[in-house]
């Protein structure tokens, strides 16, 4: 800081101080003294105004003082937080407290109900005496599809979203097809969770509803990309389970893909309840299922170790009982009871320009199951943004085969938008006879084998 | 050295006006300064926003908000991270912090595309005259694809909807898909086929104006549907075991929960609910389409038309034309073409609003049993103005959550009992099992008769 007008006592001292020998030298210097100190204190006191003032201007004061309005923003936010944390963790605040869980240990056995012997009598005579629930309809038997998801929200929005979507996905294709589907959003039995819980759940389908001929299971990841094609049913009229692999896999090289349990098809009969019992005691969680997982991982080809699954365990199941389950069991690899997506999502424009639906099989894809993208989950085997994708491609390219019928096509595979690809008529029934799935496939059905 | 240039007199009068400028810059500096601190720079903004600027360079967490920006927001700070980093890695296997619009992205595939010629005056499609003819011909050429499942019961399409994107609201995609379970478990049960809609028809009739396209193209395409029922994504069954009484709309095309005297006599904007109705597929309801389209296109023709039903209608605020007020006025001022065959039904909740029913519940469970379908046991609860999938509705978030996690719940314990199970209370997601496994399953009954209802049975 230069000298400055604020400081003429400034320009006094040198001559005041060159005045100051003689005799009122100690009275000079003292008042001297007083000035200084004077001079000092106000120049302290200005800087320090001015230090003040720059800092003010340069951070401001608010970061030293919470405004209102900020503290209520900061109240609502956590106010939010809370409730879609409570929403979304698995603890209930208005449930009891349970206490510590309790495991079934190795010696325990596990049931999935007491055991029934005698369910094809039973049944048969119970699909008598109730002919208005038949068990065949319009010549097909009944089928009911099961899938499901957990209760609790996803743990990010987008695995919801896109549960809503393969929901929205499989009803489109069960009304096109006459089937009916329950969505399973309960853990009925807090042993076989996971993976497993699908096994107390088909069973006590099973047995409420004697009128089903097929249960069929579905996983929530799985889309059906074929709406035309149909299950042959009377490809599997000696069978008693339907299921997608591949019999060398299974038998030759004893791998855990051999077959998929991500989507397969039971009888209801007591065969089927005896297998479900067969299958189950690998599952309840806890010391069991971790055992478990390691004798699967010794003796399935490929396996890596972690407790045990339902379809390896069903696969080492089916090796070690050949002869007892095999005989009914048809492992279908003809179409894609399930398709695995890698090979499969990148192949849809192809698909398009050569073939037609209805194959089901490689031409045109029956079902595309995204094994190991757990949108539901935080994360998961592949990149996001592929499984993502190839999601939304699956879910547009089975979905304008639903909107053809009303002359309506998305814009492109990974567009949510769609566009008019046939004008408004006044007389739409004409459309209706050539473009509905039900009406169109009378007239160009395959040939039953 | 400048003195020698100038001479004495003149070096001193240009160091102190050397020295004066200096002291001019120097407070002008500290002016500038005061001045940013108080009001801002305009687009330069203060020194705080600098420092805000920088913080959020360095991805910190973010923490001014609107407050009705809150639930969006929320998400982002709670899970953290630095967000521009994970989106840039295709590698990335976490979902929390991937922006799923980036996918999405429209595409010409070649195909033609058919727009409506913008000139006309909007008509939701060519005028069909004949449909009954058309429809009856059809039904006769296809007897596997009968109007009437049995006699009574015709054959009916429940249509539901929601956007093809992913909701604003975190947690609105769950509440959507417990939604539609809901209505999966009612219709299984009644025999009723569903149709969930993603798409929009038709760009000119958005938001709640989009039913009305899909309703006239699901009635031209799906002929053996006798009766069309809309239902708003945001209304969950609570009465499982109500089948609704087919016989006393026999002679009526169009059903929905109101009152006549409330529509009819004082042309209040509620007295009717388009978010649950019947209509039946005929000529008829093709022509009500027809009348209801026209206040529906965006833009100006919404913004005039709201303003006349504001001023037509009792207790309606200012806002554009919804299909709701345009419906009351329709029938109120052409209740001569219309009135007979419109039935507003008030004998049972067939749309209900939640206000006034789901404290009850408890209350419900200890009185009454399924199948009222009325005040003792809704059939249709309605979150009216809840808005699950939007950023905010017209009710406080938590209110409105807990309330649907109740209702789907007491609707949901009407299910599980078939199989045995109930949820623990009616706000948890846990269930308990309340009848034992048995050995002869054949002879287990459910107590509301569910499994092999009556109204599910095929015609023998």
């Amino acid at each position: 800081m230069g000298s400055g007008g604020a400081f003429p006592a400034q320009k006094r001292l040198p001559m005041t101080h060159g005045g100051a020998r003689g005799r009122g030298a100690p009275l000079l210097l003292r008042g001297r003294q007083i000035n200084k100190t004077l001079h000092n204190i106000k120049i302290t006191i200005l800087c320090s105004f001015v230090t003040i003032l720059v800092l003010r201007g340069t951070i401001g004061i608010g970061s030293l003082v919470t405004s209102e309005a900020d503290a209520e923003n900061q109240h609502l936010i956590e106010e939010t937080n809370r409730i879609l944390a409570e929403i979304r963790s698995d603890k209930d605040p208005s449930d009891p407290d349970e206490g510590p869980e309790r495991f079934l240990s190795l010696n325990d056995t596990f049931s999935l109900g007491p055991r029934i012997s005698n369910w094809d009598e039973d049944r048969k005579v119970w699909l008598e005496k109730n002919p208005q629930f038949p068990n065949f309809v319009k010549g097909k038997p009944r089928i009911l599809l099961v899938t499901g998801s957990q209760p609790a929200p996803c743990d990010n929005a987008i695995g919801d979203h896109y549960l809503l979507k393969a929901l929205k996905n499989k009803i489109d294709y069960c009304r096109i097809h006459g089937i009916e589907i329950l969505y399973n959003m309960a853990h009925l039995d807090k042993e076989m969770a996971g993976y497993w819980a699908k096994l107390p759940l088909l069973r006590r389908l099973m047995l409420s509803h004697p009128e089903v001929e097929w249960i069929w299971w579905m996983d929530s990841d799985a889309l059906f990309t074929d709406m035309v094609f149909e299950i042959p049913v009377s490809k599997y009229k000696d069978y008693n389970m339907v299921i997608h692999g591949y019999p060398d896999l299974l038998f030759d090289q004893k791998s855990w893909i051999a077959l998929n349990t991500g989507s397969f098809l039971f009888r209801n009969c007591q065969w089927s309840l005896d297998l479900l019992d067969a299958w189950a005691p690998m599952g309840p969680k806890g010391p069991l299922r971790e055992e478990a997982g390691k004798i699967l991982t010794a003796s399935l080809k490929g396996r890596p170790a972690f407790e045990a699954d339902d379809q390896s365990a069903l696969i080492y199941l089916f090796l070690s009982q050949k002869e007892r389950w095999m005989s009914k069991v048809y492992v279908e690899n003809s179409f894609y009871l399930h398709g695995f997506w890698e090979g499969l999502v990148d192949q849809y424009e192809e698909v398009i320009e050569k073939y037609h639906p209805g194959l089901g099989d490689a031409r045109w894809p029956f079902v595309t199951h995204f094994v190991g993208c757990k949108p539901c989950g935080s994360y998961g085997d592949y990149p996001v943004e592929r499984c993502l994708k190839s999601m939304e491609r699956a879910f547009n390219f089975a979905d304008n085969q639903v909107l053809n019928l009303y002359g309506f096509r998305h814009r492109g595979l990974v567009s949510p938008n769609i566009k008019r690809i046939r004008n408004e008529t006044v007389a739409p029934l004409v459309n209706v006879d050539q473009f509905d799935i039900r009406h169109a496939a009378r007239h160009t059905a395959e040939p039953q084998s | 050295m400048v003195g020698r240039l100038l001479g004495p007199r003149r070096a001193r009068q240009l160091q102190r006006f050397v020295r004066n400028g200096k002291l001019t810059i120097f407070c002008l500096f500290l002016t500038v300064i005061m001045f940013r601190g108080y009001l801002g720079a305009g687009k330069f903004g203060t020194p705080e926003k600098d420092l805000d600027d920088i913080r959020e360079t360095l991805s910190f967490i973010r923490n001014r908000a609107e407050p009705r920006r809150v639930l969006e927001e929320a998400l982002i700070s709670g899970q953290g991270g630095l967000k521009s980093a994970e989106n840039a890695g295709a590698g990335s296997n976490n979902y929390a912090a991937f922006d799923i619009t980036k996918i999405f992205r429209d595409e010409d595939d070649g195909a033609e595309e058919f727009n409506r010629d913008p000139s006309q005056p909007y008509s939701l499609g060519p005028k069909i005259s004949d449909w009954d003819e058309q429809r009856a011909e059809w039904l006769q050429r296809h007897p596997k694809f009968p109007n009437f499942l049995r006699e009574h019961k015709p054959r009916v399409l429940l249509v539901t909807g929601s956007s093809p994107k992913p909701c604003e609201n975190p947690v609105g995609d769950h509440y959507l898909l417990k939604s539609f379970k809901n209505k999966i478990d009612y219709c299984r049960l009644h025999a009723i086929e569903i149709f969930y809609n993603m798409a929009l028809l038709d760009a000119e009739m958005s938001g709640f104006w989009a039913k009305l396209p899909l309703i006239r193209k699901l009635l031209l395409s799906y002929p053996e549907v006798e009766f069309l029922w809309w239902m708003d994504s945001d209304a969950m069954f609570t009465d499982m075991a109500f089948e609704l009484p087919w016989e006393r709309y026999k002679d009526v095309n169009f059903v929905l929960h109101g009152w006549d005297h409330m529509i009819y006599d004082e042309k209040n904007w509620i007295g009717l609910n388009t978010g649950s109705f019947l209509l039946r597929n005929c000529q008829w309801s093709l022509d009500l389409l027809d009348t209801w389209a026209p206040m529906g296109p965006k833009g100006k023709v919404r913004e005039e038309a709201g303003k006349v039903l504001t001023r037509e209608l009792k207790g309606r605020p200012v806002f554009e034309a919804d299909d709701q007020s345009a419906m009351v006025y329709i029938l109120a001022t052409q209740k001569e073409k219309w009135a007979d065959k419109v039935y507003l039904e008030s004998a049972y909740y067939l749309h209900g609003y939640w206000g006034i029913l789901v404290d009850k519940y408890e209350d419900m469970i200890e009185s009454y049993q399924p199948g009222y379908g009325d005040h003792r046991w809704p059939l249709v609860t309605h979150f009216v103005g809840c808005k699950p999938c939007g950023k905010f509705g017209d009710y406080p978030v938590e209110r409105c959550l807990k309330q649907m996690d109740r209702a789907f719940n007491f609707g949901d314990n009407q299910i599980l009992q078939m199989y045995g199970f109930t949820h623990n209370s009616l706000g948890s997601r846990r269930v308990r099992r309340i009848r034992n496994e048995t050995s002869n399953p054949i002879a287990m009954r459910d107590e509301l008769g569910l499994l092999h209802p009556a109204f599910k049975a095929v015609k023998v």
